[in-house]
């Protein structure tokens, strides 16, 4: 049990690294991102550029600081889109259940039978290639796991007695739900959620691959990755840094949100 | 090991490995071939470790530090996995307690009678075939042809025992272990299930060990008794001496813990009914089939009860004879087809919230009825949410004294329910139930999941705060034994509908039914002896 909060330990840093540049690339950042100069085009990391320039010439450190915002922007503002609807429509899917049930989870399945990135794809045609479009399109698109998911533990979560036991009570459905069956759901919730982040930050860079994410010369993590490709034999560090950093943040999430978990459920305290 | 002893268990010890906890300590005790002997404790006494270990099917948390298991002279712990193998199922059977888990779901019961045959002897297919229809036919299924090819879950939780013992008696063992074979089977079925397991094994000279928490059921059919507590085996002799001369201070507790007849009240029969349900019936709805709508099953052939204020109503039967479908629909948690439901007079439809202050339920089991993730404290106090005219401190007050009436200090108030025992999550469920000084408790097997000590003390429990508050109960209870002890008043129940009623001493004394002459004679009379210990009288069916 002692590893559980020695890796909740590391992801906390690393969030909180992650979040500490986020907001530092608010104010200052080595060099201005999106100064161009052609005399150090695609320079390798030395002790004046850190981690090297691009092939514009601007410095890569300076650009994966901004762009650690809109990342963690994107990947913040996804998740919480598709955790609130999909915990929703979940909710009430698996409460109500009957017909009510059937028609969500038929739209659900629909939905859920796309690709996700694909439905994205479709959604930023509508929306528009940029940071609150995709944000739009990535929530809509991840809405059907995270309704299924609450959708599951609702179900099994109302058949336990101290449901019933509520009713008897005399509490209202709307109380039951959110003073029993919800703070239940939530080891699921936190699960998926911050997978999710993982994969918000990665359909990002696919999208900015596409072309369809947040438009240049603004710096994204996916861009700067999709970006790095033509120059992967002459400039690895293009693509090796941006790709560095996502890894990271996703290895952050995932150890924190393990950690969260088991620290919200009072049936794992005191098993140390 | 000169005589012709069957099993000897020498100063078995074993321990959890990680943690070295001891949690079998120097347990001993013998089997003679073709007898019936009988280990009885309750969960965490190490009855089910020890015997594990006879065959060596130990989880593998658990390791043997000491001691010798011989079976027929052979020394069991130092035998290989090929030899285990060869003395499982066809010397040494076994019978667990949840035959839905002991039977593949996904195998016909045909192929699972027949494995066992395959693997043990060499017999050609069509005797096989022969031996298990036979087999089938003994243990009372009525149709061993179609059995063959049915699946487990065809069967209901008797017939699935029954299959079970079938499929270790077809081998002949010459020891049988059963581990609370009947504990999940109702009080009607678990004496037929055991009736058949004594005539089958005592017709083959099979020894049979039998485990269980249940020591009236233990006593009835055993001929020498162990008796351990904590991993320690405290008392051991004949069934007789055990019962009726107890030596050890925790046999003569389990002995003392067997409820007993209590005292007959005079209940004001005269007045208008706190509760009457009025020709309840009850349809559930059939299993779908892709292009068919199901036909409705009748749960309820209009059923009427009638409970006074401060009576104890027993709603007893055996599994499907809708008892708690009845409790279920009076608590309001089943909607009825069609039939009426009145409260102090009054339809209970018409003040509904009049109804929920009034009427409160216990659960059977204190695992499930419990949210995991709120504090007992909070969980007694949800209770009081609703009630009108007392402000929060008050209800904080009254929810610390709830907690303490049954027997919780405010140590508990703020830990969780997977820090409690079972008896004691069981206390906070009755906590919550009472809180709002209910006039009307709906107990829905509230001791069946109870460790006996433990049931005997929250059945004390309950009768006290019965008459500290005078609520009306209707307790829902397969196990006579516990309603004998608790209820003014008895309401048999069969297919949906009652067959006989009464007040307790005359349906105990003089049943009048066939079927409740069944249930009784499924739980002893006991008789206190001086010694302090017990004589168990069996009612007999006829």
């Amino acid at each position: 049990m002692k590893n559980y909060t020695f890796n909740g330990l590391i992801g906390a840093v690393l969030i909180t690294v992650l979040l500490a540049v986020a907001i530092l690339g608010l104010f200052w950042t080595p060099y201005d991102p999106m100064k161009l100069s052609f005399t150090a085009r695609l320079a390798a990391p030395s002790a004046e550029h850190w981690l090297g320039t691009d092939e514009f010439g601007r410095d890569v450190l300076s650009r994966i600081i901004v762009g650690a915002r809109a990342s963690v922007w994107i990947g913040a503002l996804t998740v919480s889109l598709a955790a609130i609807a999909g915990t929703l429509i979940g909710l009430i899917s698996g409460y109500a259940r009957g017909w009510v049930d059937a028609v969500i989870m038929a739209i659900n399945n629909a939905l859920l039978a796309f690709p996700g990135i694909l439905l994205a794809l479709g959604l930023l045609a509508v929306f528009g290639a940029n940071q609150y479009g995709i944000i739009f399109a990535l929530g809509i698109a991840y809405t059907p796991s995270m309704a299924r998911v609450v959708r599951g533990a609702v179900l099994s979560l109302r058949e336990r007695e101290f449901i019933e036991a509520s009713k008897i009570m005399g509490n209202s459905e709307v109380f039951t739900m959110l003073r029993h069956i919800l703070p239940n759901c939530l080891a699921p919730i936190t699960v998926l959620s911050t997978s999710m982040f993982g994969w918000a930050i990665l359909s990002e860079s696919a999208l900015s691959f596409l072309g369809l994410g947040v438009p240049p010369p603004a710096p994204t993590w996916g861009n700067m990755l999709a970006a790095g490709r033509p120059f992967i034999e002459q400039a690895v560090w293009l693509g090796l840094f941006p790709g560095l950093c996502i890894a990271l943040t996703l290895l952050g999430i995932n150890l924190l949100g393990d950690a969260l978990r088991d620290k919200l459920d009072p049936r794992m305290r005191g098993l140390k | 090991m000169t005589q012709e002893r069957l099993l000897s268990v020498r100063d078995l010890s074993l321990v959890v490995a990680q943690r070295g906890v001891e949690v079998v300590k120097k347990v001993s005790f013998d089997i003679e071939p073709g007898e019936i002997f009988g280990i009885v404790g309750e969960s965490g006494s190490g009855k089910s470790l020890a015997t594990r270990a006879i065959i060596s099917l130990l989880p593998a948390a658990i390791k043997v530090t000491g001691g010798q298991v011989t079976f027929k002279g052979r020394d069991v712990l130092s035998m290989s996995e090929a030899g285990l193998r060869e003395l499982r199922g066809a010397e040494i059977g076994l019978v667990f307690q949840e035959p839905m888990t002991s039977l593949n779901p996904s195998m016909t019961i045909g192929r699972q009678l027949e494995e066992g045959l395959t693997l043990h002897t060499n017999m050609p297919a069509p005797t096989r075939r022969e031996r298990i229809l036979a087999m089938l036919q003994r243990v009372g299924i009525r149709d061993p042809e179609g059995a063959l090819s049915a699946y487990p879950h065809e069967f209901s939780g008797g017939m699935r025992q029954r299959i079970m013992l079938a499929s270790v008696m077809l081998l002949k063992p010459a020891l049988l272990i059963a581990d609370e074979p009947t504990t999940a089977l109702d009080a009607v079925i678990q004496r037929d299930v055991m009736e058949l397991m004594v005539e089958l094994t005592k017709a083959e000279g099979t020894a049979v060990l039998l485990i269980s928490h249940d020591l009236p059921m233990v006593a009835r059919y055993t001929s020498r008794i162990v008796v351990m507590e904590k991993g320690s085996l405290v008392e051991q002799g004949t069934t007789e001496q055990i019962l009726e001369k107890p030596q050890h201070p925790y046999t003569r507790k389990l002995l003392s813990s067997l409820p007993i007849r209590g005292e007959v009240r005079t209940i004001d029969t005269v007045s208008a009914p706190m509760v009457s349900a009025r020709n309840i019936v009850v349809d559930y709805p059939g299993r779908k089939s892709l292009f068919k709508k199901g036909t409705p099953k009748r749960a309820l052939h209009g059923v009427s009860v009638d409970i006074h204020a401060g009576e104890v109503v027993a709603l007893v039967g055996g599994s499907g004879s809708g008892k708690t479908t009845l409790g279920r629909t009076i608590a309001g948690l089943v909607n009825q087809s069609s039939g009426d439901i009145l409260f102090q007079g009054r339809e209970r439809s018409a003040d509904w919230r009049n109804y929920r202050l009034n009427c409160q339920m216990v659960f059977q089991d204190p695992y499930s009825s419990l949210d995991p993730r709120m504090t007992i404290l909070s969980l007694v106090e949800e209770a009081l949410r609703l009630v009108p005219d007392i402000d929060r401190a008050a209800k904080k007050k009254r929810a610390y004294e709830t907690l303490e009436e049954v027997g919780l200090g405010t140590e508990y108030a703020l830990r969780y329910p997977h820090e409690l025992s079972g008896g004691q999550r069981q206390r906070v469920a009755i906590a919550r139930a009472i809180a709002r000084r209910p006039k009307f408790l709906i107990a829905d097997e509230p001791v069946s999941a109870l460790d006996v000590t433990v049931r005997a003390q929250v059945l004390a429990l309950f009768s006290d705060l019965q008459k500290r508050y005078g609520f009306s109960c209707l307790f829902i209870s397969h196990d006579l034994g516990v309603v004998e002890q608790v209820a003014d008043r008895v309401i048999v129940m069969q297919d949906g509908r009652i067959i006989e009623q009464g007040d307790r001493n005359t349906i105990f004394d003089k049943p009048k039914e066939p079927y409740t002459r069944r249930l009784l004679s499924a739980i002893p009379a006991l008789d206190l002896t001086e010694t302090g210990g017990v004589k168990l009288k069996w009612r007999l069916e006829a």
